[in-house]
């Protein structure tokens, strides 16, 4: 099994034990062991419920810095459409756009038109789909992960479109190796991501190709430099910009969710955001429910991408001032449709690999040896009390029955069994202070 | 003889809608962990949640039979209900003898049980009217249907 890469990390150093990860983690990804989380990387989607979980400022998302970054010689930001969002009113996209060339991005590219171009290729492929429905939206590299993970029968409902930022990489990298005589390899494309999963999409693409982008800045890596450098700006200079970037409304209702209602919308079409409710859905898609919707646009954060971890504003904040700017865009830019026409026929949308099922440890042995560890996990189980206290270590009864019967965890490790594991966590959690009883007082 | 692995028994209740589905969710779960390939376990989840869904709109109660021996896994869902009159007719797409409150909840679109026989490779029924209804399907592990 390769090794899993993942969005984030866990400092062990800052990292206290308090479960609260391994309780807010959806895939049971997560143990804690001598008072340290720990990962099974092979379980995590990327969703980032953990990093929002910890009380202890444990865990943070990679995402690049500007010294790695440095060593480009053209350097093009791709910002979410998210990032618009964010910033209070009276900073226009243009002073945004402004904002990051002085940061040190030589350009900043508006993939107006490669969203364009994905909401028709996907319209395209959910009417020419033959095989079973709903197609699953690929935009949320968490519902990649998901899918992979928890519901391998169903990866080849993930519609096999790129996404506009990976779009984008492509064809910022040969517009600009082309205009400026360089090679494509000197060219860095950086998303500057409302999240860490997409940053980890970028180091580590569910499909097994390389990614057209070259790395990731959060937006809370960017958002405080950029207030601070719209305030010197000369009415002037940003003036001139206005209008040049975000094209059209198509662009900024993508950082939302439903994005792609508009498009979709005479197909049976149907928006979920929020983790619980999505693997809700798919546990009905799983039962042969929903045959009738074509098309799913799932984001893993409520309300979508504009939900992100490494945004700023909160969503309620950020989705009236997307509507604020949507207000003042047309619905379509007359050359943004004829770049569409342009493009739309020569390029090729089609992911680059096979997004298949992540299987976790599950296919050890042979189908008897398989069966007897189900046995073993239900008979543990029967003798455990139900109440996913967590202080096994593990985020549920269940979940520590099955690490028993797989040998990952040991039935002393549960209070109820041992003596010895609550002198070990009083020591661990008390740091040796003796706790006050009756006996005491 | 094929080898028996594993054998399970599940109460349902009719009338239950809110619960509906619950048997298919733990099958499903227990297939997963135990690694199944995909392909069957989907089948055979569609066969458990439609039967339970047959059960959850016509009938009293039932008791599905879950059995996983190293070849195939084979579903019996027994019912006491009210039997069906026309076996043909219940299998034909399309026909269902739902009222139009149960469609309004989103069933019976008369899928159920030709849904049950397309997704088995093998697939009895027995019905007697006023008694109760017994479905039989299976599904081969080596299947790749």
């Amino acid at each position: 099994m390769p090794e899993q890469t993942h969005g984030f990390r866990i400092d062990e150093q800052k990292c206290e034990g308090h479960l609260a990860c391994m309780r807010a983690c959806p895939t049971q990804a997560i143990r804690v062991k001598d008072g340290k989380a720990r990962l099974l990387p092979e379980l995590c989607i990327d969703c980032g419920s953990c990093l929002l979980a910890c009380p202890s400022g444990a865990i943070q998302a990679t995402t690049r810095s500007f010294a790695e970054i440095d060593r480009f010689k053209y350097k093009v930001a791709v910002p979410s459409p998210v990032l618009f969002g964010q910033f209070p009113l009276g900073v226009s996209p243009a002073h945004i756009v402004v904002g990051l060339r002085r940061l040190g991005f030589d350009a900043v590219w508006d993939f107006t038109i490669e969203l364009s171009l994905v909401n028709r290729a996907v319209l395209d492929y959910v009417e020419n789909w033959n095989g079973p429905y709903p197609l699953i939206s690929v935009s949320c590299p968490v519902i990649v992960r998901l899918v992979q993970v928890m519901y391998p029968g169903m990866t080849d409902q993930l519609i096999r479109i790129q996404t506009p930022r990976e779009l984008a990489g492509r064809e910022l990298k040969r517009k600009y190796s082309q205009e400026l005589g360089i090679d494509p390899g000197q060219i860095a494309a950086i998303y500057i991501t409302p999240c860490q999963a997409k940053t980890i999409s970028i180091l580590k693409p569910a499909e097994g190709a390389k990614s057209n982008l070259d790395g990731a800045l959060g937006i809370s890596d960017v958002y405080n430099d950029i207030v601070a450098l719209t305030r010197s700006l000369d009415k002037e200079e940003t003036e001139n910009l206005l209008g040049s970037y975000v094209r059209s409304a198509e662009m900024l209702r993508w950082a939302t969710s439903q994005g792609q209602g508009r498009v979709l919308g005479r197909h049976r079409y149907m928006s979920v955001t929020g983790l619980s409710n999505i693997i809700q859905v798919f546990d009905d898609i799983e039962k042969g429910k929903l045959r009738n919707i074509e098309y799913l646009e799932c984001d893993a954060c409520w309300g979508g991408c504009i939900g992100g971890n490494l945004s700023v504003d909160n969503i309620y904040v950020t989705l009236s001032k997307i509507q604020r700017l949507l207000s003042e865009l047309p619905e379509s830019d007359p050359t943004l449709e004829a770049d569409v026409e342009r493009r739309y026929p020569n390029e090729d949308f089609s992911l680059k690999g096979q997004v298949g099922p992540r299987i976790a440890g599950k296919t050890n042995g042979n189908l008897k040896e398989r069966v007897e560890r189900i046995k073993a996990e239900e008979t543990v189980m029967s003798t455990l009390p139900d109440l996913n206290c967590g202080l096994c270590g593990a985020p549920t009864c269940k979940t520590f029955a099955k690490d028993v019967a797989s040998g990952i965890a040991r039935k002393e490790e549960c209070v109820f069994f041992s003596e010895e594991r609550l002198k070990q966590l009083r020591k661990t959690y008390l740091h040796g202070k003796k706790p006050q009883t009756q006996d005491d007082a | 003889m094929a080898e028996e692995l594993l054998r399970k028994t599940y109460h349902v209740n009719g009338r239950d809608f809110e619960n509906a589905g619950e048997t298919a969710t733990e099958i499903k779960q227990m297939l997963k962990d135990i690694g199944i390939d995909s392909s069957v376990i989907h089948r055979t989840v569609v066969i458990a949640f439609e039967a339970e869904m047959n059960v959850v709109m016509y009938a009293s109660e039932a008791t599905l039979t879950f059995v996983l021996t190293d070849e195939e896994i084979k579903l019996e869902i027994s019912d006491q209900g009210p039997g069906i009159q026309d076996i043909e007719m219940a299998l034909t797409e399309g026909f269902s003898t739902a009222s139009d409150e149960m469609r309004e909840m989103g069933f019976g679109f008369g899928m159920g049980l030709p849904n049950i026989r397309k997704n088995s490779d093998d697939f009895n029924i027995v019905s007697k009217v006023g008694v109760g209804t017994t479905v039989s399907a299976m599904v081969r592990l080596d299947s790749n249907a």
